[in-house]
C-alpha cells in the first residue's frame, strides 16, 4: 500500500461519512480514524490523524512521505501556534517566494511565521513564542478557523 | 437561490434556522465559540467555523471574524437570528458591501425604527396612536410640566436614544417630575451618548400585546395575528400564547384595528423581511404603539403553530427575492398555541443563572407538543449567554386544550443536574387568573408576591 491508496482511502472516508477503517495484512496494519464530532463532516476541523503500525523495514520512509496534515502525538514539551483570526493560510508571502519557516526553523517572538489573509487583507502573523518549527499543521492555501493550531514548537 | 447560508448565532435558534435550511436543500454552516464547541447547532451544520473565545464581544459580536468565516465558507447570505447583531444595522451594511445577503430589513429601515422619536412620529403619519406624550425632544422641566398636565400624571421621561428599561424615570406629580427631569437627561447622557428626552404617558399594568408582520421586497406586507407576551418578568417575557384572551368579547374588534396599524407602521419604514410590532393595551382597550422588534423572535413558534405558517422559511425566501405566498385573507387562527420558555435558572434564587452538565435529559413528546431546543444529555450549559435552553410550545383546538397540554408536557419533562424555571412554569399554568385569561404585565410579580409563593414551592 502506498501514499496514493491512503489519500484516496481518506477521501473515500470523507465522502461516505465513515469515521474508521482499519486494514490489517500480512507485512503491516493501518488504522484511520476520523477526529471531531461523531458522523459530522466538519470541514475546518481538526486534520486527520492516522496511526501507523508498520513492520521494522517500512516505517521511516514511509512516515517520512505521510502528508504533512498527519501527525504523531506531541511529546510533552512542544507547544502550538495556533491562529488568532480566521482566514486563508500561506506559508510564504506571495507564491514564488520561499515559506517564512520550515521544520527546524528558529524562531522568537516576533518572527513572522505565516500569512492569513481574510478579507483581501494580508494579514502576518507572529510567532509570539521562542523555539524551534517542528510541524507545520496546516496546508498552503487551506482555510482556517480561530484557535486552529498552526505550527507546532519546541520551545527554547 | 441560495445555495450556502451561514448561521450568526447559537443555541435553539441557530438549531431552528439549520432546520429550516435544511428543509430548503440549502447547505448550512455555522459559527460558534469556543464554549459552544460541543453545541448542538455545530453538530447539526455541515460546516462549522470557531471564531473566537467564549465572551460574546470576542465571537458572535465579532462582525470582522463572522465576515471572515463568511468569505471561506463562500456563503450566499447570513441569517442573523435574534439578539447578537440581528439588529444591527452597520452589520447589514458590511453584509451588503462584502456581497453577502443579510436576511433581514435594510439598515435604512432599520435605523428609522430605532430612534425612539423617528419611529413614534412613523407611527404617528401611518395613523397608529402612541402613548400620549410630548411632540419630540422637551428641552427643560417646564416644557415637562406643560406635556404632563396635558395628558395626565403618571408620566415617564425616557431617552430618545434609551432601550432595555434604561434612561427612563417615572413621576407621578410634579415635585417628582422636575427630579427625575434631571438625573434622567444625565442617565441617557452616560448610558446612551445623547442626552435628549421626551415625555410619555405611564400606563399602568399594561397588556403586552405584539403583531407578527411579513413583507417582501415588492411592498406587500400581512399581519400574522398577534401574540400575548403579558406573562414577563422584569422585562423578560415567560409565557407566550396566540390568540390572546384579552382580545374576546367587546375588544375583539381590536385585533382587526391592531392588525391593520402594524402593517401601516411597516409599510411606512419599508419593511423587508419578518418583524414584530408591539403595542400596549389598557384594560379598557385602547392600544399604543411601542416599538418594531427588527427581527424573529423567540416567541415565533406560536404563531407558526397557530397560522400553520413556517416564519424562518418564509424570511429566506422573501431574502431570495421571492414574493409572499398568502394575502392578508389567508391568514387564519386554528386552535390555540402557548410557549413556555425553559430557562437554566433557579426560581427560589431569584432566578439566579444555572449553568453546568445536564445529567438526564427528557423532553416531552405526543400530539400538540413542539419543543425548539439545543439541549441534551450531557450538555454543559454554558455561563456565558443567556439562559434559555429551550422553548416548550403546546398547541390544541382551544385555549383549554392547549394549556392542559402544557400542564401535562411540563410535568413530563425531566432535567437533572442543573436548576431550570419548570416549576415555575407549572405554577403559572395552574393559577386561576392565568387560566381564565385575565393578567397583564403585573401578573409574574403578584405571582411570585405573598401568599402565591406557596404554590410555587408547592408545584415544584
Amino acid at each position: 500500500m502506498d501514499l496514493k491508496d491512503i489519500k484516496a482511502i481518506i477521501d473515500l472516508m470523507r465522502k461516505n461519512a465513515v469515521s474508521e477503517f482499519e486494514l490489517e495484512k500480512q507485512d503491516f496494519k493501518i488504522r484511520l480514524k476520523r477526529t471531531g464530532s461523531s458522523g459530522v463532516i466538519r470541514e475546518f476541523d481538526e486534520p486527520l490523524v492516522g496511526t501507523y503500525a508498520p513492520t521494522a523495514g517500512g516505517a521511516a520512509s514511509l512516515a517520512a512521505a505521510l502528508p504533512s496534515s498527519v501527525s504523531a502525538p506531541a511529546p510533552a514539551n512542544e507547544s502550538e501556534i495556533k491562529s488568532p483570526m480566521i482566514g486563508t493560510f500561506y506559508l510564504s508571502p506571495s507564491p514564488e517566494s520561499a515559506a517564512y519557516v520550515d521544520i527546524g526553523t528558529e524562531v522568537n517572538p516576533e518572527t513572522v511565521v505565516c500569512i492569513i489573509e481574510a478579507m483581501k487583507v494580508m494579514n502576518e502573523i507572529k510567532a509570539e513564542a521562542r523555539g524551534v518549527v517542528t510541524a507545520i499543521l496546516v496546508d498552503n492555501a487551506k482555510p482556517v478557523e480561530f484557535g486552529q493550531p498552526l505550527f507546532k514548537i519546541r520551545p527554547l | 437561490m441560495f445555495e450556502k447560508i451561514l448561521i450568526a448565532n447559537r443555541g435553539e435558534i441557530a438549531v431552528r434556522i439549520i432546520r429550516a435550511c435544511k428543509e430548503l436543500n440549502i447547505r448550512t454552516v455555522a459559527v460558534y465559540s469556543e464554549a459552544d464547541a460541543n453545541s448542538m447547532h455545530v453538530q447539526l451544520a455541515d460546516e462549522a467555523i470557531c471564531i473566537g473565545r467564549p465572551a460574546a464581544s470576542e465571537s458572535y459580536l465579532r462582525i470582522d471574524r463572522i465576515i471572515s468565516a463568511a468569505e471561506i465558507a463562500d456563503v450566499d447570505a447570513i441569517h442573523p437570528g435574534y439578539g447578537f447583531l440581528s439588529e444591527n444595522a452597520h452589520f447589514a451594511d458590511v453584509c451588503e458591501s462584502c456581497n453577502i445577503r443579510f436576511i433581514g430589513p435594510s439598515s435604512r429601515a432599520m435605523n428609522a425604527l430605532s430612534d425612539k422619536a423617528v419611529s413614534r412620529n412613523l407611527a404617528k403619519k401611518a395613523g397608529v396612536p402612541c402613548p400620549p406624550g410630548s411632540e419630540g425632544i422637551v428641552e427643560n422641566e417646564t416644557e415637562a410640566q406643560a406635556v404632563a398636565k396635558k395628558i395626565g400624571y403618571p408620566i415617564m421621561i425616557k431617552a430618545v436614544a434609551g432601550g432595555g428599561g434604561r434612561g427612563m424615570r417615572v413621576a407621578h406629580n410634579d415635585i417628582s417630575l422636575v427630579k427625575g427631569f434631571h438625573t434622567a437627561k444625565s442617565e441617557a447622557e452616560k448610558c446612551f451618548g445623547n442626552a435628549g428626552v421626551y415625555v410619555e404617558k405611564l400606563i399602568e399594568n399594561p397588556h403586552h400585546i405584539e403583531f407578527q408582520i411579513l413583507a417582501d421586497q415588492k411592498g406587500h406586507v400581512i399581519h400574522l395575528l398577534e401574540r400575548d407576551c403579558s406573562v414577563q418578568r422584569r422585562n423578560q417575557k415567560v409565557v407566550e400564547e396566540s390568540p390572546s384572551p384579552m382580545l374576546e368579547g367587546k375588544l375583539k374588534r381590536l385585533r382587526d384595528k391592531m392588525g391593520k396599524a402594524a402593517v401601516r407602521i411597516a409599510e411606512a419604514a419599508h419593511y423587508v423581511g419578518a418583524g414584530t410590532v408591539e403595542f400596549i393595551v389598557d384594560n379598557e382597550g385602547n392600544f399604543y404603539f411601542l416599538e418594531v422588534n427588527k427581527r424573529i423572535q423567540v416567541e415565533h413558534p406560536v404563531t407558526e403553530e397557530v397560522t400553520g405558517i413556517d416564519l424562518v422559511r418564509y424570511q429566506i425566501m422573501i431574502a431570495m427575492g421571492e414574493p409572499l405566498r398568502h394575502s392578508q385573507g389567508d391568514i387564519e387562527a386554528k386552535g390555540h398555541a402557548i410557549e413556555c420558555r425553559i430557562n437554566a435558572e433557579d426560581p427560589f434564587d431569584d432566578f439566579r443563572p444555572s449553568p453546568g452538565r445536564i445529567d438526564m435529559y427528557y423532553q416531552p413528546g405526543g400530539r400538540g407538543v413542539r419543543v425548539d431546543t439545543h439541549a441534551y444529555g450531557g450538555y454543559v450549559v454554558p455561563p456565558h449567554y443567556d439562559s434559555m435552553i429551550g422553548k416548550l410550545i403546546t398547541f390544541g383546538r382551544d385555549r383549554r386544550e392547549a394549556m392542559d397540554k402544557m400542564s401535562r408536557a411540563l410535568g413530563e419533562y425531566m432535567i437533572t443536574g442543573i436548576k431550570s424555571n419548570i416549576g415555575f412554569q407549572q405554577a403559572i399554568l395552574q393559577d386561576p387568573n392565568f387560566r381564565r385569561g385575565v393578567y397583564s404585565t403585573a401578573f409574574v410579580e403578584q405571582l411570585l408576591s405573598g401568599a402565591r409563593r406557596e404554590l410555587l414551592e408547592e408545584k415544584s
